[in-house]
């Protein structure tokens, strides 16, 4: 699936609906989130009123966790873990974890690739290597919220309701009480864009 | 018969201009340094405009038109969010700006949705203050004019109204323009067609502010609103302290000053004019909505029964 392979709005308004699909343009591009939406699909009806935005998401890697770019170990006859990193990528975001976690007084780093935690490591070997580094889903999916729901959506449309997940994302909005017709629309919309042949193409 | 125009050019020399332009009996309504550069927006009268032009040929510097100087405009959003800042409200603010006027950014507290829309009694008052209220909304035709059926409730001044579709103005409810080619735009407005679109905003405010002009010329406010600020100027010292930007603010007639209400007042009311009348003869001095300043609404001909 390529970056935006679909992206259609669609409105009975004919000025709006383009409007609209600057607006979102400019709101994906101001939070980097191009990338991140493989469809997309708009249907606005001011009369109604309701507003849908449904999308297939292609995000990227899963969270980081220490044992991916380091080899957490006992020292034998002491009481440290002694942390090999691999990669140096995540060095000063792991630290920070650290000095959360166990305080800057029991942290060492005698050397580039090595840090030492004064701790019991019977308890803490298997703690730290699953301890979560970088998750660039979730502050992806923040960032989409902030998207949809802070800008993109019209601001009187209070009455809401949300799906998110890893692969899909789907708001409705109004200004009313939010009616099962449009909840079915926007799971149809969902759906068609999931059966969509990969790679054709297709414009508003 | 006073013309509104801008200057632009180098600082050097450019006192010259500014007194050129108060020996022929013109105001300078404002001035701003920047670095070497000087903009000047100045009431020059009419006639004399030959001698001003030549003047400004002579210093290398540019001389414009500017209509809505010695107004003050208010732009109204329905709120303060994402939606319609910075790029939008800034962007018309700012162009307002450069063509003389002073502008406001006003954001309604619930000014959202087509059928929730309120706007307090406040933030009415606030508006009305003002000469002119240009309400930024979106997209959609239905909801422009849904919202605009209850939106505008109670103010008095002449609304001009943007949005994304080209309507008529009879089809706007209560507006008394209409600009298209708005809607919610969320990128810095700079293309040629939307500084197009600007422009087409900045000439329909001129001409209502024209046809306010021409009522307003019926019955002529008793003193000039220059010439109020004139008389604070020379008459109040402490005006050189206040550090906001434009410390009297021209209106069509009248001003805003913004020096506290309570302390104030009475100065200005006393405020003697050559032809011996008194700034509380022919103007009212009021508290104004915004924080504590004051007000100043220059009275009509028909109340006072002269023209100073």
């Amino acid at each position: 699936m390529e970056q935006l392979e679909t992206f259609v709005v669609e409105s009975p308004d004919t000025v709006g609906a383009k409007s609209t699909r600057i607006l979102i343009q400019d709101t994906l591009a101001d939070l980097s989130l191009n990338r991140v939406i493989g469809r997309l699909k708009v249907f606005v009806d001011p009369v109604q009123p309701v507003f849908i935005f449904t999308a297939i998401l292609r995000l990227g890697t899963p969270s980081v966790k220490v044992k991916d770019f380091a080899k957490v170990d006992f020292v034998i006859g002491k009481e440290e873990v002694k942390i090999e990193l691999q990669r140096e990528t995540y060095a000063v975001k792991l630290l920070n974890k650290l000095w959360e976690r166990y305080g800057k007084e029991n942290i060492e780093q005698p050397d580039r690739k090595v840090i030492i935690v004064k701790t019991d490591p019977v308890k803490e070997v298997d703690a730290l290597n699953e301890l979560v580094i970088d998750e660039p889903q979730q502050e992806v999916l923040d960032r989409l919220i902030d998207a949809i729901a802070l800008r993109i959506i019209p601001e009187g449309f209070r009455v809401r309701k949300h799906e998110l997940s890893t692969s899909h994302v789907l708001f409705v909005a109004s200004e009313d009480t939010l009616k099962p017709e449009w909840i079915a629309k926007a799971k149809d919309m969902l759906e068609s864009m999931r059966f969509e042949n990969s790679g054709e193409e297709e414009n508003a | 018969m006073l013309e509104p125009v801008k200057y632009v050019g180098g600082v050097y020399k450019h006192n010259h201009l500014v007194e050129l332009v108060e020996d022929l009996g013109g105001y300078i309504l404002q001035k701003n340094v920047m670095q070497t550069e000087v903009v000047l927006l100045m009431l020059v009268p009419i006639n004399d405009m030959p001698v001003v032009e030549a003047k400004a040929k002579e210093l290398l510097g540019k001389l414009t038109r500017a209509p809505l100087t010695g107004t003050e405009i208010a732009t109204v959003a329905p709120t303060l969010a994402y939606h319609h800042l910075p790029h939008l409200d800034c962007d018309v603010a700012e162009f307002l700006r450069q063509h003389g006027a002073k502008t406001n950014m006003v954001g309604l507290a619930r000014g959202v949705g087509k059928r929730i829309c309120q706007i307090t009694a406040y933030e009415r008052d606030l508006i009305n203050e003002h000469d002119l209220a240009v309400f930024i909304l979106g997209n959609y035709e239905h909801c422009i004019i849904e919202k605009s059926k209850r939106l505008y409730e109670g103010i008095e001044i002449p609304i001009v109204v943007t949005g994304a579709p080209e309507l008529k103005t009879e089809d706007v409810p209560n507006a008394t323009a209409y600009v298209g080619n708005f809607g919610r735009i969320l990128h810095h407005m700079r293309h040629s067609e939307e500084l197009r679109t600007l422009d087409k905003l900045a000439e329909v405010i001129g001409k209502v502010l024209d046809n306010v002009r021409v009522e307003l010329a019926k019955d002529p406010p008793s003193v000039a609103p220059p010439r109020i600020k004139k008389e604070i100027e020379e008459q109040i010292p402490d005006i050189i302290n206040s550090l906001h930007p434009l410390p009297i603010a021209l209106q069509m007639n009248g001003a805003r000053v913004k020096l506290p209400y309570e302390e104030y007042h009475e100065q200005i009311e006393n405020i003697k004019f050559v032809e011996g009348v008194t700034m509380k003869e022919v103007a009212r001095v009021l508290p104004s909505k915004m924080r504590n300043f004051i007000l100043i609404k220059a009275l009509p001909k028909s109340e006072t029964g002269f023209v100073i």
